[in-house]
């Protein structure tokens, strides 16, 4: 029942006093007692329309009061979420969804029969992933995301204890604190595949890891161990550390204007992640191209002692215009038979991206002002996008009696450059539509047939629901 | 690299993690009418803390009925310090959700109770109802405003006062609780806390007479001024000692717990028992307690141990399920 206000009251209580004097003294005058009387029974009418209100407003009270009590459910254009009414217990769903299209329209050939080597023109389901995130106790964080596109797989598990927000320990499979774009979510990146130099870091791996936000988030800090993966590899989840010794891992992530809020230098981040680690009898892994093709694999080779990451990097984002750019150097102990050699190899990314449509651009995403709805004469957002990546692989592995990579197969180095269009559907729906070249190098004579046989040139499209 | 090395390396950088934290932050949950006391509170103990630590500690309050409030804390909210109306109410948090020690009214003096506090009747100027003592609120016609005994700690003292007074005057407990059954008979509304109780006689003007902690009365006197309230003194009234205590599980939890102690500590000091008495708590400290001594009216109170034989059994008899309260209110 709504209070009545006092407005109200004051109406109702002269209609009552007019109906008891009509009612009771028909005709004549009033005297003093019956007049004490009325009094005395609107003062009761009164106060009985008072304890209604208030018993009212109480039951409203309580009410509001058991709500406040229930568990809460969202659900939104980022999420599906249900928290605890203490709000310190959360489970989250979210998920990404890639379809992916890739039309190569470069002249690698198979050679005598001139069948075209890339033969995976076509759509394929590059990710699809369901993500679980929530928390325990509001410090206890954790996700859980199992991979549906290509191999089935649990592509992250891990638990986040927050002991205060400049100090936290992560435990369990995550990305390792080196790459930069590799760090950047999947959904947000600027290109549908990452560049080339992300060949040279590596994925996911399984270990621990300390880590926070200091100075008021002008700096973050990463230092774990891990089982240790060599680079453009993930580190199994069903066995231990088969090798047997660790990889210790640090990044230092400066952003020291994050907090002036009129500074063009706001969104300026810069920063270095270094990984050194000993491992025996590690598979290498091959290093592909924009179009996900094999341009470089070595040949029986297994790693043979210290292995050494070295990542300086940094980001600039201002308005609509953002600018990614890193540089990668792998030094392994590698070894094929009695050739045991240290090689280096490096590689570099520059990336940036302008919303045509005017909205911020950061590391993490572009979220359109509106969203696609012709009816409504909106279209959400566009942003062009360039790239310019390079990856030099160390002479050395083509040399000796037993090559740690043959150079009659693999490429040397490879030049990439990019453009693309991403069109912002809606804050959880994307479009690409990029182009992309690869020039590839070789110490010898450029191979005459498969995939290296031409220069990759690659039209790939992607359509993305990310939440 | 050796793991010896690396833990080295792990540890150095928890604690130069834990080393940048300054700031504290400390969740008091009290009961109703304590709001305004510990704004002034906390403001004194985050100087002092300052001043004494060069850590910044704010203090965040969480107020109502008292035993809502327990409830709450048994229930997860994450409090630092407990500061309740009574210590039948701080037992559950010890012996039921296990948060704090089975001998916590030892760890602070004067059983943990920094400052007392009577009950007394807060009526309208004039007195039209004639309201001189607690058989006053039994007759007929007369509107009584006090919270309900489940939730609030406040009500409980109203409810024991009220049953001893009858107890002593009218010769039992039966007659007690006849005695007690009449009043509520005369209770319009039930608040779940005294504050909401203050609310429904001073502000929605309903009923002739509140049952009031003594420092809320005078707050309501201050507040909303003398000319419109009076307070009465009843002959016989209880002696109400609202205890606290550091909820040492959390506090340990979230690394509170030395400046959580020294928060409840620095209530015996001289500041401390300076801003009770100004807020019109009885101070326990002989000093303040006789500074602020004029501003009390002479009255008989007696102790729950006296009368009850302690909280306890106090809870059992009166406020538990099926217990005196609930045979009467439940048959009206």
């Amino acid at each position: 029942m709504k209070p009545l206000n006092s407005a109200a009251r004051t109406a109702l209580f002269t209609a009552l006093a007019a109906v008891s004097l009509t009612a009771s003294l028909p005709a004549q005058t009033a005297s003093a007692g019956d007049l004490d009387a009325l009094r005395e029974q609107i003062r009761q009418l009164d106060q009985k329309l008072r304890v209604l209100e208030r018993n009212s407003e109480l039951k409203e009270e309580a009410a509001v009061a058991a709500s406040k009590k229930q568990p809460k459910l969202t659900v939104g254009d980022n999420r599906i979420e249900v928290v605890s009414a203490d709000g310190a217990n959360s489970l989250r769903l979210r998920a990404l969804v890639q379809a992916d299209a890739r039309f190569y329209l470069d002249s690698a050939t198979t050679g005598p029969g001139q069948n075209p080597a890339n033969a995976q023109d076509g759509f394929l389901l590059r990710r699809a992933r369901l993500i679980f995130e929530g928390k325990f106790n509001d410090n206890l964080q954790y996700t859980v995301v199992p991979e549906f596109g290509g191999t089935l797989q649990i592509l992250d598990a891990n638990v986040n204890a927050v002991v205060t927000p400049g100090f936290q320990i992560r435990v369990g499979r995550f990305k390792t604190p080196i790459g930069l774009e590799q760090l950047q979510s999947d959904p947000v990146a600027f290109f549908n595949e990452r560049s080339i130099a992300t060949n040279l870091t590596p994925n996911r791996d399984v270990g621990i890891q300390v880590w926070g936000e200091l100075l008021d988030k002008r700096l973050s800090y990463a230092v774990g161990v891990f089982n240790g993966v060599l680079e453009n590899g993930n580190s199994p989840t069903t066995s231990a550390n088969t090798e047997g010794d660790f990889t210790t891992v640090g990044r230092l992530f400066a952003t020291p204007f994050v907090n002036d809020k009129d500074s063009a230098l706001k969104g300026l981040g810069f920063g270095i992640a270094s990984g050194i680690g000993n491992s025996n009898g590690v598979a290498t892994n091959t290093y592909k191209s924009d179009g996900q093709q094999d341009f470089f694999a070595y040949t029986s080779t297994t790693s043979a002692g210290r292995s050494l990451t070295v990542s300086p990097q940094a980001y600039y984002y201002t308005g609509p215009l953002g600018i990614l750019a890193e540089y990668v150097s792998v030094t392994n102990e590698l070894t094929r038979g009695t050739n045991t050699r240290q090689v280096t190899n490096t590689a570099y990314n520059l990336s940036a991206g302008y919303v045509l449509t005017g909205e911020d651009a950061s590391y993490t995403g572009v979220s359109p002002r509106s969203s696609f709805k012709p009816s409504a004469d909106t279209w959400g957002a566009f942003e062009v996008v360039g790239r310019v990546a390079q990856l030099d692989v160390d002479n050395d592995v083509f040399k000796g009696g037993t090559p740690l990579a043959l150079s009659a197969t693999n490429a040397s180095k490879v030049t990439a450059y990019g453009a693309g269009l991403n069109w912002y559907l809606s804050k959880a729906v994307r479009a690409n539509f990029d182009v992309t070249q690869n020039k590839f190098d070789f110490q010898g004579a450029r191979p005459t047939s498969g995939i290296l046989s031409d220069d990759e040139l690659v039209f790939s499209t992607r359509f993305q629901v990310s939440f | 690299m050796k793991f010896k090395r690396l833990f080295a390396l792990l540890s150095a950088v928890a604690l130069a993690g834990t080393a940048l934290a300054k700031d504290i932050e400390l969740l008091n949950v009290s009961y109703d009418p304590t709001r305004e006391l510990y704004v002034d509170y906390n403001a004194a103990f985050a100087k002092y803390w300052k001043a004494k630590t060069g850590d910044t500690v704010s203090i965040k309050q969480s107020h109502g009925g008292s035993g809502k409030q327990a409830r709450s804390v048994i229930d997860g909210l994450r409090a630092d310090v407990v500061t309740l109306a009574l210590a039948g109410d701080i037992d559950p948090i010890s012996e039921v959700a296990r948060l704090i020690p089975a001998d916590w009214q030892k760890r602070l003096p004067h059983n943990a109770s920094p400052y007392t506090s009577t009950i007394v009747f807060l009526v309208r100027k004039g007195n039209p109802k004639a309201i001189k003592d607690w058989d006053d609120l039994a007759k007929p016609g007369v509107a009584v405003i006090t919270p309900n005994p489940k939730t609030s700690g406040g009500a409980r003292w109203n409810y024991l006062a009220a049953w001893e007074f009858a107890k002593r005057k009218l010769g039992g407990d039966e007659q007690a609780k006849g005695f007690v059954a009449k009043l509520l008979k005369n209770v319009p509304v039930l608040d779940s806390g005294a504050r909401g109780a203050t609310t429904t006689f001073v502000q929605r003007g309903i009923g002739d007479v509140l049952i009031s902690w003594e420092n809320e009365a005078y707050l309501a006197l201050k507040e909303f001024g003398a000319d419109k309230f009076e307070i009465v003194t009843p002959s016989l009234s209880i002696l109400a000692e609202p205890p606290v205590a550091v909820v040492e599980k959390v506090a340990k939890k979230k690394g509170t717990l030395a400046v959580a102690t020294a928060y409840l500590e620095y209530l015996y000091s001289a500041e401390g028992q300076d801003i009770a008495g100004k807020h019109f708590y009885r101070p326990i400290d002989p000093k303040a307690a006789a500074k602020y001594a004029g501003q009390f009216a002479p009255i008989q109170l007696f102790t729950i141990d006296e009368a009850f034989g302690g909280w306890s059994k106090a809870q059992k008899i009166h406020f538990a399920d099926g217990g005196t309260f609930d045979q009467i209110y439940l048959k009206q």
